[in-house]
């Protein structure tokens, strides 16, 4: 009876999300359209700061996707055992990161459709987002092949067990692959970790590119410098780290199972890594603004952060809540084996690494051009659109929880 | 015969014609000269002629000008005259047309992902092709000049063209509305000698020979540009491309070090 009770309470709590979901999906819908209505200018809240909130929303997700994408080579491309529990959610959250990344960066272009041709006809390979167009193409193939690879058993074992209209979709997403036997099981592996292997090594070029996007900018001194497509490695693999962390830990209290037991000593050594990261992150961050200090030309852009209209999202979120808060609590919660704490810990971190892809892609372009710092808050509009891409990314991850095969497994 | 009546004999024609090819490269050598735009700002009065020559040429829609009177380009506005002092002395006024400074190492170029924007060597014109140009604004950032800006409309990115479509038969649209012949169009080392020696007699600055690795603008300015208020351009080619190899070279060296790091954490990491 309780049992019932529960499983109806969660039903109606999933309606609630789902229907939550679909209306800030609709508000951002909204935003879009008006950008088409009223003029692209909408999505910018100044005019001239070119790059801002479509920008740093793509960095936020492309570095996601790159960092799960080199956690979970850990499993099926480095052979460490243990890292193969994770390797599904990790490679689907891998690809819906970049998916919406991309969707990110398509409302940014003026002309995304024109993109698609002319980056393969007259390519610019002195240009550093060509280099980043290219291997990006290459990386999404690899990582979705690699995913139906890593699900096609479950997907197959769907398919033979079901009827109906479960039978024909899961059908149709195995190709016509329904085998279950172990050497096709093995084999599947085998090509999985080649396609993990191409998906690394495309998604750490583009990962690079995409630091060197901002490093060649020799016009922004605040980018300029080999520091960012350094720093951007470091960054993906942490926000890979926290983004498992976080939905792992959190689909498991959500639909209240129990985690297997080797997946949460997976999970806690995760924990103690993103830990390690994070310190060294706050190095390369305190390297990165004391030289800057000492230098005229960025200077006073890391006063914007140190002392101006960022100070607050610098010190608040990216040191305090973003960095300093979750080591310590990750620390702690290792020590006393709490799930709560690395789930709160590594939300923390996600939070704070949005604030600072903003500050990072805002902070640069506004000198030499202001006389006067401008106020640097993104437009209602922009704000609108954003909170419509998570929900379509939670939304998708909702659905796909429900009907894909994410759950860790053993090979 | 008519060839005799020009003292040209057949011979010496067909001799011509089959020297033709050599004296067009001798042509080219000899009158391979670049062009170059030179802004005298001693002379401008201000009058924006400039402007709406520039806007009746590109069929570009008018300029509303803002309550604070100081205008800037915008996507449909490629060239501005704003009113400039020197910080250092109050009496040194002078109006300044602004526009693209035509690089003759353009940056923007350099990393427009799909080649949109070129340079032409002779006549400098630095030029956006609007039907290839994706929006990315990446143009933006690399310009030392932060001169690109955005048609919201077309959802391009548009700038002064140096009207590439006249030159150099015609001179731009600004140098010709000019009525004070503050702006000129010609052989960029006549260009440069006239403007440094207009320069030596007023005291003034030559911007554009050094700046950006120079520039096929060239404009004489009464003090050096951080005093008069503009955006400063350091004094060499801007993105140069070995300089793209080190960053990129730098962010793929760290790359292959993390899969080291990888590696080695999965062969012995204990994980517990």
């Amino acid at each position: 009876m309780e049992d019932a009770l529960n499983k109806n309470n969660r039903l109606a709590y999933y309606y609630i999300w789902i229907s939550i979901l679909l209306s800030v999906i609709l508000i951002g819908l909204y935003g879009v359209l008006m950008s088409f209505v009223e003029g692209m200018e909408i999505l910018e809240f100044n005019l001239l700061i070119p790059w801002s909130m479509m920008i740093s929303v793509y960095i936020f997700f492309v570095v996601s996707s790159t960092g799960l994408c080199i956690v979970t080579s850990l499993g099926h491309v480095f052979g460490a055992k243990r890292y193969e529990l994770i390797g599904k959610r990790g490679v689907f959250l891998a690809i819906i990161t970049i998916v919406f990344g991309m969707i990110a960066i398509m409302l940014h272009l003026g002309h995304p459709e024109r993109s698609a041709v002319y980056v393969w006809i007259t390519p610019n390979i002195r240009s550093a987002i060509w280099g980043m167009g290219f291997f990006y193409s290459f990386y999404i193939l690899f990582i979705m092949i690699e995913y139906w690879l890593l699900a096609r058993a479950d997907l197959a074992k769907t398919a033979n067990t079901s009827i109906g209209w479960k039978q024909v979709f899961y059908g149709l997403s195995t190709f016509g692959m329904r085998s279950e036997s172990e050497e096709a099981v093995s084999r599947d592996h085998k090509f999985a970790k080649i396609a993990g292997v191409a998906a690394l090594i495309s998604g750490l070029s583009a990962h690079s590119t995409l630091g060197a996007v901002f490093g060649h900018a020799e016009a922004r001194a605040y980018w300029y410098g080999a520091y960012y497509p350094i720093y951007f490695l470091l960054s993906a693999t942490f926000s890979g780290l926290a983004w498992l962390i976080l939905m792992t830990v959190a689909t498991y209290k959500i639909k209240s199972e129990e985690m297997p037991e080797k997946l949460k000593k997976l999970v806690f050594e995760m924990a103690k890594i993103l830990a390690f990261l994070l310190s060294v992150g706050l190095l390369f961050m305190s390297y990165k603004m004391g030289f800057g200090l000492l230098d005229d030309a960025k200077a006073k852009t890391i006063m914007l952060f140190i002392n101006g209209p960022l100070s607050v999202s610098f010190w608040g979120f990216e040191v305090g809540i973003g960095t300093l808060l979750p080591i310590i609590m990750l620390l702690i919660s290792v020590k006393r084996v709490s799930l709560n704490g690395i789930l709160a810990a590594s939300f923390l971190v996600i939070v704070g690494l949005f604030m600072m892809r903003y500050d990072f892609v805002v902070a640069a372009q506004v000198y030499p051009v202001f006389k006067e710092v401008p106020s640097l808050f993104p437009a209602l509009m922009e704000i609108f659109v954003i909170a419509g891409i998570f929900a379509g990314f939670f939304f998708v991850y909702t659905l796909a929880e429900k009907f894909l095969p994410l759950k860790e497994t053993e090979h | 015969m008519q060839w005799e009546d020009n003292n040209l004999s057949r011979r010496d024609f067909v001799k011509l014609l089959g020297a033709a090819p050599a004296s067009l490269v001798i042509n080219v050598e000899k009158n391979g000269r670049r062009y170059a735009k030179l802004v005298d700002t001693s002379k401008c009065i201000g009058c924006r002629r400039c402007m709406s020559a520039c806007k009746r040429w590109n069929n570009l829609p008018p300029y509303e000008v803002p309550e604070t009177l100081v205008r800037d380009m915008d996507g449909t506005t490629y060239t501005v005259v704003n009113f400039k002092r020197s910080s250092r002395d109050a009496e040194i006024g002078k109006f300044i047309p602004w526009s693209c400074q035509h690089c003759i190492k353009p940056a923007c170029a350099g990393v427009c992902p799909v080649t949109a924007i070129s340079k032409n060597p002779v006549t400098g014109a630095v030029v956006v092709n609007e039907d290839k140009c994706i929006g990315c604004r990446y143009c933006f950032q690399a310009c030392p000049y932060k001169v690109p800006r955005f048609d919201f409309h077309k959802r391009i990115t548009r700038k002064c063209h140096l009207c590439y479509d006249r030159i150099p038969k015609l001179k731009p649209a600004c140098v010709a509305g000019c009525p004070v012949d503050a702006l000129d169009y010609g052989y960029r080392d006549l260009m440069l000698r006239k403007a440094r020696q207009k320069a030596q007699l007023i005291k003034g600055y030559v911007l554009g020979e050094q700046e950006a690795g120079g520039t096929d603008v060239i404009t004489i300015l009464p003090a050096p540009p951080e005093e008069m208020g503009l955006i400063v351009a350091p004094k060499k080619v801007v993105n140069e491309d070995i300089d793209k190899v080190r960053i990129s070279f730098s962010g793929f060296t760290a790359a292959a070090g993390l899969a080291g790091l990888l590696y080695l954490y999965s062969r012995f990491g204990k994980g517990e």
